[in-house]
């Protein structure tokens, strides 16, 4: 019985299939409109966001985690020290969503009923920085510190074998905090998955503010009155960030390939993998003739693409389907918007388009150290 | 107290009590780290040791209080009265103190005046000498007047009467001193004789008292105590990391060479202190400490350290840091239990098991063919050498010179092609125990199709090596003579110091087969019987230095084995086998008896005829893997057979590395085919392909023992294409090969040693070494025991006097130059020995490089010395031809031509080559006791009479006055004896005269039996 859950766990843990279900259900969870709003409210889901709701996924996570514990396999990875935060940091992560999300819920109906949100006038939580903050902080301060002396105690340091260039661990991991960003690197070039999105991850949360015109949901926690915001970055940060560090801890081994929680890291494991550029897809396969010498026109398709995915595409949405948004938002923040959300979104399109069509780079320049 | 605007929202109440709790737990979290921090295990050793420590301190007083009871009390006494006898003086001593108070106190005022005189002098003096310089300038003839001219020479007689008051004070002081020393004199005298008689009471008393708590004065306690406190530590610290840094020995980061660093010691207390020798572990004293640890070894842990040998981590600080290793799975288990051991990931050098530590020996010795302590690497290196790895696998600091097979350029003389093709397909079935290792018929080519395969291979190989005609099996009688005679000649002439001839193999025991070791189905498997098979050593493999020769009636002719007895070099210039100088009908005798053994099983052995389709396929496999297909096709049109099977041949033999041990025509300029091995025992673990085998310990050792133990397991379970399979050949090791040959192979790290740690730059001549190694390679110690290693000979002979010559203290027996000439042609010098120094084949350096290592291993490196004229008008020379009268040294030893009174039984050296052969130092040394040069030797001492001999009243008749001169003295006795016998006069050498003796008389006598009579009869 255990073993058949632990074959389950393994095959649904396969990045594209997990990845799927995430993606498919995540709109159930923090729905972005009426429709998914009303199936949601039919398979009561929201109930999730309540305290039994709570307990019921903190009972299931710890599960997991049991059943993991206990696991010649997976146990070897669990309790490795390195791995130690990524363990807090899944609870801390659901704990915290679920909280925001019990309190947006209350509010949510409290509006709904005409009443005021919760915060609105409730002095339980009113503090003064002098002296209640200050003196809270001491104490959280005192706190962590105990945590921080009592952890550093209980597991030594995560040191490894001496540097040696001519053998490098495998699989070979970067920090736990920048798994995400490494696990990009098996969809993307360098210096997009390295270099561009960072940057932009950064500069796109510090313009948040700038280009949020919703007055609504200002100083209490509410979940219907920003949904659409909610909805892509609750995906941007639980499942291309949080679930790409987890894909990259617990399910990347040996040579980077792909291990349900509960299988052997073998390292004789071949997964082959033949990736074709689109440029190839439509010189070589479809029109059946060799690749032009010349590296621009080679490339010209994917260059098209990524014109149209940029250029062209934002231009038609403000025409057509994003016509209010365009107007709400005005040319400058509409645009700035876009070149976000796109980059963002290209990160799953890119995903899925190497998991079905073996697409390696849409514009592949290796001579110029170019490919997207 | 209310204040009106102290405006709160939380309960100061709640936020207090939780400031109180997180506060108080902060301190203990505070108080877990310190207690953490400084909890460490070499701590809880270092306290255990420290009890253990009084333990054996407070023992050893007992026992040294008891072995000075007796007289302590009459020192102890004297020492009393003479403190009684000092301290009734009292009064009298106390008023020379009270005068030498006074007097140092007058001294010390007297010279304060007199050093502060002395300044203002030197104050005067430059005064003066600055108006000297002055008046210079100036340059006036007329006479200057100096001002301060007189004030300095006034000062001057001063000067000088504060000095001789300041010394009179200082003999006044003397004096008192010396009345007071002398009324103590005895009182010290007796004080020092009972220190001398209590020295080690009074060290251990003292010891006790720094160690020992219960013995400390109250302030020595607290103080014990503070040092050890956390943070005040820093200082002085009772229990700390014991540490030495190696800079000789480096540890390597990949970046960078870093000096070992060993704490060992912090937990390993005992380790160089052989009071500990039976403590329990982490205590015990190094098992053998004269030549490791202790500072007087040759090996002292100031400068080697732990991990030089033993590996492991030197810098950890616990059980398991350090990275300890079990020695079996009981241990394992038991340090699980104990110390919940687990082998610490990932450090790259973990310790090695105790019977791999002769490994390490190799970083230091390795141009030494033996070290003493590394039996079980020299034997490793040995097999090495005789199974040819280092052919196959190319080893930098352990190289081969020579092929380890016989050549097969010319192997029509010698075989037939069927004899070669069933030997190739499997050698054990014709010599259960030959070096020849095993290609076929192992687990990944035992399936139908790879026999049929392999059959065809061998059968291109076998017609590649015979381009022509075949052995013509030519037994005519010119060859053959006697079998009987043959026999006893092969045993008696030297063949067996190399050679066996075993039909039966010894019967084996219960091997204790660890992991999954593939035995040989013709003499290895593990027997039930329970008979313990005969193990392998160094000494054990000497007698297999050549092949076990059995079977030869099945193997070869008369003609090719009488030709190569006669001289081996013709048909393998590089072999080791030396010429015996058989004589023609001596030649003819052995080969007969050797063409007597036939192997029937071997003969009726039927090797396949050529599968022609087969051969087709290999020969398309192997075009395909150079060629593409379309060119395959028609390469494979325009072949023949013949030129198949030659395409066939070299393929194979490229594949196999056959021409690695064997020189084959078109094969001259073939490279080793195996990994090189230089720094396999470096290699990391992540680089040896375990494959599929999980059943194994993920160590580099446990990997070398598989593949040694079967080569080819770790193809098991893997689908390669047939070119692609592993192909080292099985040469079935026994257990106790197996690990020998992984500690030599653990031995060729990469570790650096400073040069200065390296033997081969600790000796000026380096031919010394090659000397070793040739005595080695050409199995000397076959028949000699040389270095006090070898002679196994003497186990077929029966008798050490009739065995080949123990060559202990060769170098400092004999002059060099005549050991060159004798090497170069030798004659024969014990002439009741049949076994005859054989004549090998060297050049001048070669020759040279031996007696330099013979001389090394005495200490001594002259070439060339005077003759040793003796002089004839001496007394002292009368005096040795008397003795020598007495010593009948010509009932057993030739003068000359002049043969000994006795039987040849007891037939020795020829006393006039003496002179030219012995060193004059050591005759004495052998005169004085032979057995203990020559273990077994029949030469007795001869008879020296001693003083009281030479003072009995007959003894002037008997001796004559001239040995009464030398009155008793053994010394000049013996010398005196050899300085007669170097006057000996006669023909040197005597070879003809004594194998003429033979021819006529025969050599028939039994060698057990007359020894007996003889030591009877004449001793």
């Amino acid at each position: 019985m255990i073993e058949e859950i632990k074959h389950i766990i393994d095959y649904i843990s396969d990045p594209t299939i997990s990845f799927t279900i995430l993606t498919v259900f995540f709109p159930l969870f923090f729905p972005p409109n009426d429709w998914f709003d009303r199936l949601n409210r039919k398979l009561g889901i929201y109930n999730i966001w309540t305290n039994k709701g709570g307990l019921f996924l903190f009972i299931l996570v710890t599960a997991f985690f049991y059943l993991g514990f206990n696991d010649k396999n997976f146990s070897v990875i669990l309790l490795k020290p390195d791995n130690f935060p990524i363990i807090l940091m899944i609870y801390t992560m659901f704990f915290f969503t679920w909280y925001a999300m019990k309190k947006a819920y209350i509010n949510d109906s409290r509006l709904e009923d005409g009443k005021k949100p919760l915060e609105y006038n409730d002095p339980e939580d009113k503090v003064l920085v002098w002296p209640d903050l200050v003196y809270i902080e001491l104490i959280a301060l005192i706190l962590f510190m105990v945590f921080l002396m009592v952890w550093s105690i209980l597991v030594a340091a995560p040191l490894e074998e001496p540097a040696n260039p001519s053998v490098t661990p495998n699989p070979s991991k970067a920090p736990w905090y920048f798994l995400g960003l490494q696990e990009m690197l098996v969809y993307f070039d360098p210096w997009l998955a390295g270099v561009l999105f960072p940057t932009f991850i950064i500069i796109g949360m510090c313009a948040i503010p700038y280009m949020d015109i919703n007055k609504k949901g200002d100083g209490y926690y509410s979940f219907k009155e920003r949904r659409v915001g909610y909805f892509i970055f609750m995906y941007g940060w639980l499942v291309l960030w949080v679930y790409l560090i987890i894909i990259g801890t617990f399910f990347r081994g040996p040579n980077w390939n792909f291990f349900g929680p509960f299988e052997f890291w073998d390292p004789h494991k071949v997964v082959p993998m033949n990736n074709v550029n689109l440029s190839e897809y439509f010189w070589v396969i479809w029109l059946k003739q060799p690749l032009p010498s010349n590296i621009l026109l080679r490339e010209s398709v994917g260059f098209i693409v990524t014109i149209i995915y940029i250029m062209v595409l934002p231009v038609l949405l403000a025409k057509t389907f994003l016509k209010k948004m365009f107007e709400g938002y005005g040319p400058i923040k509409y645009t700035f918007i876009m070149i976000f959300g796109l980059t963002m979104l290209s990160l799953p399109i890119k995903m899925y388009l190497r998991w079905i069509v073996n697409l390696k780079y849409i514009v592949a320049i290796p001579e110029w150290f170019f490919n997207i | 107290m209310e204040y009106k605007n102290d405006e709160r929202y939380w309960n100061i109440n709640l936020l207090n009590k939780w400031f109180a709790i997180s506060s108080i737990l902060f301190l203990l979290s505070f108080v877990w780290m310190f207690y953490h921090d400084n909890d460490d295990e070499f701590k809880t050793y270092q306290k255990e040791f420290r009890k253990l420590q009084v333990q054996v301190s407070e023992e050893k007083l007992r026992e040294a209080l008891k072995s000075t009871d007796e007289k302590s009390s009459y020192y102890q006494n004297k020492y009393k009265d003479e403190l009684d006898k000092y301290n009734s003086n009292q009064t009298y001593l106390d008023s020379l103190n009270t005068i030498l108070e006074k007097l140092k106190g007058d001294f010390y005022k007297a010279n304060m005046d007199f050093l502060f005189y002395k300044a203002e002098v030197d104050g005067f003096k430059y005064l003066y000498e600055d108006e000297i310089v002055h008046s210079h300038h100036h340059d006036n003839q007329e006479k200057h007047e100096y001002e301060h001219k007189e004030n300095y020479e006034n000062s001057l007689i001063v000067l000088s009467d504060l000095k001789l008051k300041k010394e009179s004070y200082e003999i006044e002081i003397s004096k008192i001193e010396n009345l007071i020393k002398e009324e103590g004199a005895d009182l010290k005298i007796a004080k020092a004789e009972l220190d001398k008689y209590l020295k080690e009471v009074n060290l251990l008393t003292m010891k006790l008292e720094k160690i020992d708590r219960e013995k400390m004065s109250i302030f020595n306690q607290i103080g014990d105590f503070v040092r050890d406190l956390p943070i005040l530590d820093f200082m002085q610290p009772y229990y700390k990391v014991n540490q030495v840094v190696l800079n000789d020995i480096k540890y390597d980061v990949n970046f960078a060479s870093v000096p070992s660093v060993d704490r060992c010691t912090s937990c390993h207390l005992g380790i160089a202190d052989p009071d500990f020798i039976n403590a329990p572990q982490p205590y015990t004293a190094h098992p053998d400490l004269e030549l490791f640890v202790s500072s007087t070894s040759p090996h002292p842990f100031e400068e080697y350290g732990c991990t030089s040998c033993h590996s492991g981590r030197g810098r950890g600080t616990d059980f398991i840091s350090s990275v300890h290793i079990p020695n079996s799975k009981e241990q394992e288990a038991e340090w699980i239990e104990k110390y919940d051991w687990y082998k610490l990931p990932l450090w790259l050098q973990p310790m090695l098991p105790v019977k791999y530590t002769q490994a390490s020996c190799f970083k230091c010795h390795q141009s030494q063919p033996f070290v003493e302590g590394g039996e079980k690497l020299a034997l490793g290196l040995t097999l090495i050498d005789k199974s040819g790895c280092n052919n196959c696998h190319y080893i930098e600091t352990y190289d081969t010179e020579r092929k380890g097979g016989p050549p097969l350029t010319h192997v029509n003389e010698k075989l037939n092609k069927d004899w070669v093709r069933k030997w190739i397909k499997d050698p054990q079935s014709f010599r259960y125990n030959t070096w020849m290792p095993h290609f076929f018929g192992q687990e990944n080519n035992d399936s139908e199709d790879m026999v049929k395969r392999n059959n065809t291979e061998i059968y291109a190989m076998t017609e590649y090596l015979f381009p022509e005609n075949e052995l013509n099996d030519n037994n005519a009688n010119e060859y053959i003579g006697n079998v009987d005679n043959g026999e006893k000649l092969f045993k008696s002439v030297g063949c067996m110091g190399c050679h066996v001839i075993e039909e039966e193999s010894v019967a084996l025991g219960n091997v204790d087969v660890p992991y999954e070791m593939h035995t040989s189905n013709y003499g290895y498997e593990p027997d039930t019987n329970g008979v313990d098979y005969e193990k392998s050593t160094r000494y054990s493999i000497l007698k297999y230095n050549g092949p076990n020769l059995i079977g030869l009636g099945s193997k070869t002719d008369a003609e090719w084995i009488y030709n190569w007895i006669k001289n081996p070099e013709k048909y393998w210039p590089d072999t080791k086998m030396p010429n015996l100088r058989l004589s023609d009908s001596e030649a003819k005798d052995i080969t007969a008896y050797l063409l007597s053994f036939k192997n029937e099983d071997f003969e009726n052995i039927n090797f396949p005829d050529l599968d022609k389709e087969e051969l087709s396929n290999i020969t398309e496999r192997w075009l395909s893997k150079s060629f593409p297909d379309a060119d395959v096709e028609n390469k494979m049109n325009s072949m023949s057979n013949e030129d198949m099977i030659d395409y066939v041949a070299q393929k194979s033999i490229n594949y196999y590395g056959c021409y690695t041990c064997h020189d084959i025509k078109g094969f001259e300029q073939g490279k080793p085919i195996g990994t090189e091995l230089t720094y396999e025992g470096s290699k990391n673990v992540h680089k040896l392909d375990f494959a599929h085998i999980h059943f194994i310990d993920h160590s580099n050792y446990a990997w070398f023992e598989q593949k040694l133990a079967n080569p080819r397991i770790f193809d098991r379970d893997k689908i390669v294409a047939v070119e692609d399979k592993s192909r080292m050949p099985n040469f079935y090791f026994k257990p106790e090969e197996i690990e020998a040959l992984t500690t030599a192979i653990l031995g060729f790290s990469n570790d650096k040693v400073s040069e200065n740690k390296i033997t081969y730059n600790l000796v000026d001549d380096k031919a010394i070494f090659e000397g070793y190694e040739l005595i080695h390679k050409y199995n000397c110690q076959g028949c000699h025991v040389i270095d006090d290693f070898g002679g196994q000979i003497v186990d077929f002979i029966g008798a050490l006097e009739y065995s080949p010559p123990n060559l202990n203290t060769q170098g400092e027996k004999v002059q060099p130059d005549w050991m060159f000439k004798f090497f170069k042609n030798p004659s024969i010098i014990r002439p009741n020995l049949q076994v005859r120094m054989p004549s090998f084949d060297f050049t001048d350096n070669q020759w040279n490089s031996i007696i330099a290592a013979f001389q090394h291993m005495d200490n001594r490196n002259i070439s060339f010395e005077s003759d040793y004229i003796v002089n004839m008008k001496s007394q002292k020379f009368r005096a040795g031809e008397k003795l020598h009268e007495f010593g009948a040294c010509n009932n057993c030893h030739f003068y000359g031509s002049e043969f000994p009174k006795q039987g040849a039984q007891t037939w020795a050296p020829n006393l006039a080559l003496t002179k030219e052969r012995l060193r004059p130092d050591w005759v004495v040394k052998w005169l004085d006791n032979p057995a203990l040069i020559m273990p077994g030797t029949k030469m007795p001492a001869p008879y020296i009479p001693d003083s009281l001999a030479l003072s009995l009243d007959n003894a002037l008749d008997t001796w004559g006055k001239d040995v009464i001169g030398l009155d008793g003295d053994r010394q000049e006795m013996l010398e005196a004896l050899r300085d007669y016998i170097y006057t000996i006069e006669g023909p040197i050498d005597i070879s003809k005269l004594i194998k003429d003796y033979f021819d006529k008389n025969g050599y028939e006598f039994d060698s057990e039996e007359e020894d007996d009579d003889f030591e009877d009869e004449e001793w």
